[in-house]
């Protein structure tokens, strides 16, 4: 393992923050802290990179501890959300900062930086301050600064969060290609579990000072361990055993054994095909039509559901509708008392 | 660069260390200043308040000040005088800031330079203008023949209202900026009229400034000397009390007790005031719609005739301080001449020069242990950090006249090595550098609060140790309000007079204080020549600062999309 948190415990006062967490990384790997707010992702993050003291706990790079070691010894490269650029320096002197305290000549500044910007696409703006750069440009520079130094670990604080949906989706890509080509062990905090999934090679989930479930994208959203997590990533239908076996027992089939509050039904959207029936037991309650797809709101004797189809079938509000599940796509997951949250 | 880790591991381990060492020196060096020149001299203004004539320690002095008919006449001048001032800086306050923010009319920027003049100013300038204004040889009586009786009650209550006005207007202004225009336009639109909007959406707005404003202004008032002294005559208050008792009659454990006394009412005021302020806060928004206020006749005559009243008054008062300084002979030959800048007093010139040497040290001394304290704050665990804020706002309590007496009584004395200071331009620029220390900590806080964390961390995660993150990402951020700082330590000290005015030797003397000295010996010329000179200096700082401000400001950067 390259980085490692053992047990991490973080208290503020009355509030755990952290309640007994272990994470891990490695070489090269991009992993996602996914959580809602107050979940205690940013707080694992800061203990990372040493801004915020550990109650109790260890963290390691490459077998080393590194519990102790301050913020600025640790070689670390962190972005935040806020850029956080130096507004009193040009993007030049914000970009070699890093080496200039390490007391890298003037020359070897200056390549890197032509290097570094070329690499993010901007190499033209050396000589511009922060203030005059957008958001997307500034947030990129960022990221220049910050792996200027070869960080031994690059840590994302929520990178994207402040930029609008375009700039957002493009600079993901180029942080993605740029985590690919230079290997760097990346750790990234984020809300948005499609951030996670597109970029992570593992995502983990957060919720309540601890560790939910961590995997693959796929994993966790394929087959998520609890109801949190499954409500967490993407929609999904959430239904009680007793409806199920009531209405649909085929899909128990797969149930491991336990209570039935223990276990709850987990049915993503996609994975429901809903065809116009006038025999159908379910009827269509409202129609969002999105583009590429369209999103049913249903009444069913399984309860509310929500459909997503791509089909060229259109759908009315009122409409009777019968539906198909393949019993392998329901999964079953823990039921925990967690609020749920969208 | 990462094969150089593990050596580079030790020197920097120690280098972290340094860090530590950093920031505690940070905080103790200007936390030992507070002990050792506010908190210690304000301990022995107490102790010496309840030392008896025998030497042991009792309340008699106590007892004997408040049997005394001297000390409740000067209460109560204190008092009447205090709610006066404050209740017409006031209104006369809210006035000045409503007509600047939310009414239409030209000549604004003359209205703000104007009201700020107060400020640049020794206080005791108004008191002269009032002398050379409504004085029995003054323009009026000798226009009119009537005989007016300005020393007293009268003309230290416009004295003092001239010199709280500009604080007031500030507060008031302040709060009034806050106002957001789209408040105005929602209720517009519901139909309420403007005398509606002024009391339903404008007086609850402004209720805790006003307040604010009271006893800001009930503070200088009570506690400013300078123009007590001039002006005042027989009508004495507790701020020449004290002056009284100690340079007059010799009886410093007397003047300890009245200054103790006059503690209560600042410190209670202060206290209020800090409290309300804090509600306050929560009400600054994050983007708000500037008001545009549009013409409208019935409200905005008469408010443009009495703003520019107000402001006629002020610049008549200052003005007429300089006009009469270039007199011949006020008020029988108005010739022009330049002979009341030969000052005739003993030392001459020395005293303007050795203020500005003394607001020099002061000023730079200051911001500097300012500076670095609000650098160790922030690394300091949140409790002591608040606890350490708490005392570096305490000066402000304290009444320069109480603080001054505080001072020769605690460095006058052979007791201590201390005593080496007694005398020296070292000790006043102290004096004057911890009177306005809580003006001048907040403003530093202020700035510091608004810097943000994520930049340090950032600084700190590429490697660099304290005191580079201080020089190199902290010290641009908080430039702008460190040069505000500076120069208002200057101007402040330029001009202070009721801090001071024990300290001065023959040896040693301050402007402030020269001008009371001409004044007394009956060289009014003189010392309106010699008031003109420090507002110029006054001035000055004031154009230096805006040039220097302008260009250190960086430009706001916007966070939106491009």
């Amino acid at each position: 393992m390259y980085l490692t948190v053992r047990n991490a415990i973080k208290r503020y006062g009355a509030f755990t923050a952290l309640n007994d967490v272990s994470i891990s990384l490695e070489q090269g790997e991009f992993v996602c802290l996914l959580g809602p707010s107050g979940c205690g992702k940013t707080t694992l993050l800061r203990i990372i990179a040493g801004l915020t003291g550990i109650d109790s706990g260890e963290v390691t790079l490459e077998g080393k501890a590194i519990t102790n070691l301050p913020a600025r010894q640790r070689d670390f490269g962190i972005v935040f959300q806020s850029y956080s650029l130096f507004p009193n320096m040009n993007v030049a002197e914000n970009i070699g900062y890093g080496l200039k305290i390490r007391k890298a000549s003037a020359e070897q500044i200056a390549s890197r930086v032509t290097e570094l910007l070329e690499m993010i696409k901007l190499p033209h703006v050396a000589n511009k301050l922060p203030g005059q750069l957008s958001g997307g440009q500034q947030q990129r520079i960022a990221l220049a600064r910050a792996i200027a130094v070869n960080p031994r670990l690059l840590l994302l604080d929520e990178p994207l969060s402040a930029l609008d949906a375009k700039v957002r989706s493009s600079l993901r890509d180029e942080i993605k290609q740029l985590q690919r080509t230079l290997e760097i062990p990346t750790l990234m905090v984020t809300h948005d579990q499609e951030e996670a999934l597109a970029l992570a090679d593992k995502v983990i989930c957060m919720n309540h000072g601890v560790v939910v479930q961590s995997g693959s994208p796929r994993e966790l959203y394929n087959k998520p361990a609890t109801r949190f997590v499954a409500d967490f990533m993407g929609i999904s239908n959430l239904i009680e055993t007793d409806r199920i076996r009531s209405v649909m027992p085929d899909l128990l089939e797969d149930r491991p054994s336990a209570s039935d509050e223990q276990l709850i039904a987990c049915l993503r959207p996609e994975h429901i095909k809903a065809s116009a029936d006038p025999n159908g037991l379910a009827t269509v309650c409202s129609v969002n039509f999105l583009g590429n797809l369209t999103r049913l709101s249903l009444e069913s004797p399984l309860g509310p559901l929500t459909v997503e189809t791509n089909g060229i079938e259109s759908f009315n509000e009122g409409q009777k509708v019968i539906l198909e599940i393949e019993p392998s796509a329901c999964t079953w997951v823990v039921n925990d008392t967690a609020e749920v949250l969208a | 660069m990462r094969a150089a880790q593990p050596q580079a591991m030790t020197s920097k381990a120690t280098r972290f260390n340094a860090d530590k060492i950093l920031s505690i020196c940070c905080v103790a060096v200007p936390l030992t200043g507070l002990f050792l020149f506010f908190l210690y001299p304000m301990a022995i203004v107490f102790l010496r308040s309840i030392t008896t004539p025998d030497g042991s320690y009792g309340i008699e002095n106590y007892l004997e000040v408040l049997t005394s008919s001297g000390f409740w006449r000067a209460t109560r001048h204190s008092m009447s005088m205090g709610i006066t001032t404050t209740a017409l800086s006031v209104c006369l306050g809210f006035i000045i800031a409503h007509g600047l923010h939310r009414c239409a009319f030209r000549g604004k920027r003359l209205i703000r330079a104007a009201i700020a003049l107060p400020l640049l100013a020794p206080s005791l300038v108004q008191g002269l203008g009032l002398i050379f204004l409504l004085g029995r040889n003054g323009v009026v009586s000798r226009l009119t023949g009537v005989e007016i009786d300005i020393y007293g009650f009268w003309g230290l209550l416009m004295a003092n209202t001239l010199y709280a006005l500009p604080q007031a207007v500030m507060i008031i202004g302040a709060s009034l900026v806050l106002l957001d225009a789209r408040t105005y336009e929602a209720a517009e639109s519901i139909g309420a009229s403007p005398s509606r909007q002024f009391r339903d959406l404008t007086v609850p707005a402004v209720i805790f400034a006003l307040l604010n404003t009271a006893f800001v202004v009930f503070i200088i008032t009570i506690t400013d000397f300078g123009n007590a002294a001039v002006i005042g005559g027989d009508y004495s208050v507790l701020a020449t009390e004290i002056y009284t008792q100690v340079i007059g009659l010799r009886n410093f454990n007397m003047g300890a007790v009245v200054g103790i006394l006059l503690l209560l009412p600042t410190v209670i005021s202060y206290y209020i005031e800090r409290r309300a302020m804090k509600r306050q806060q929560g009400q600054f928004a994050a983007d708000i719609q500037k008001y545009t206020p549009s013409f409208t006749a019935l409200r905005d005559i008469p408010m443009a005739i009495v703003c520019y009243a107000i402001i006629a008054a002020i610049l008549a008062v200052i003005g007429i301080v300089i006009y009469a300084s270039f007199v011949k002979l006020w008020p029988y030959n108005f010739d022009l001449t330049f002979k009341h800048y030969n000052i005739t007093l003993a030392g001459g010139y020395s005293s303007l020069w050795i203020t500005v040497v003394i607001s020099l040290m002061a000023a730079a001394g200051g911001t500097f242990l300012i500076f670095i304290m609000a650098l160790g704050l922030r690394r300091l665990p949140a409790k002591a950090a608040q606890a350490i804020q708490v005392l570096a706002a305490m000066p402000a309590a304290v009444p320069g006249i109480v603080l001054g007496l505080a001072y020769i009584l605690t460095f006058n004395s052979t007791a201590t090595p201390l005593y080496l200071l007694y005398g020296t331009a070292v000790l006043i620029a102290v004096v004057n550098f911890y009177h306005y220390h809580t003006q001048a900590f907040l403003t530093v806080m202020t700035g510091f609060r608004q810097f943000p964390l994520a930049l340090e961390e950032a600084a700190t995660t590429l490697g660099a140790g304290m005191a580079r993150t201080a020089i190199d990402i902290v010290s641009p951020f908080v430039a702008p309000m460190l040069i505000s700082v500076f120069f208002f330590l200057f101007m402040r000290s330029m001009v202070t007079l009721s801090a001071v005015v024990f300290l001065t030797t023959p040896k040693l003397n301050v402007a402030a204080v020269t001008i009371m000295r001409l004044d007394d010996a009956g060289l009014t010329s003189q010392a309106a020549a010699f008031s003109t000179c420090i507002m110029a200096v006054v001035c000055l700082a004031m154009a230096l600062m805006r040039a220097i401000l302008s260009i250190a400001t960086p430009k706001p950067i916007p966070m939106s999309e491009a």
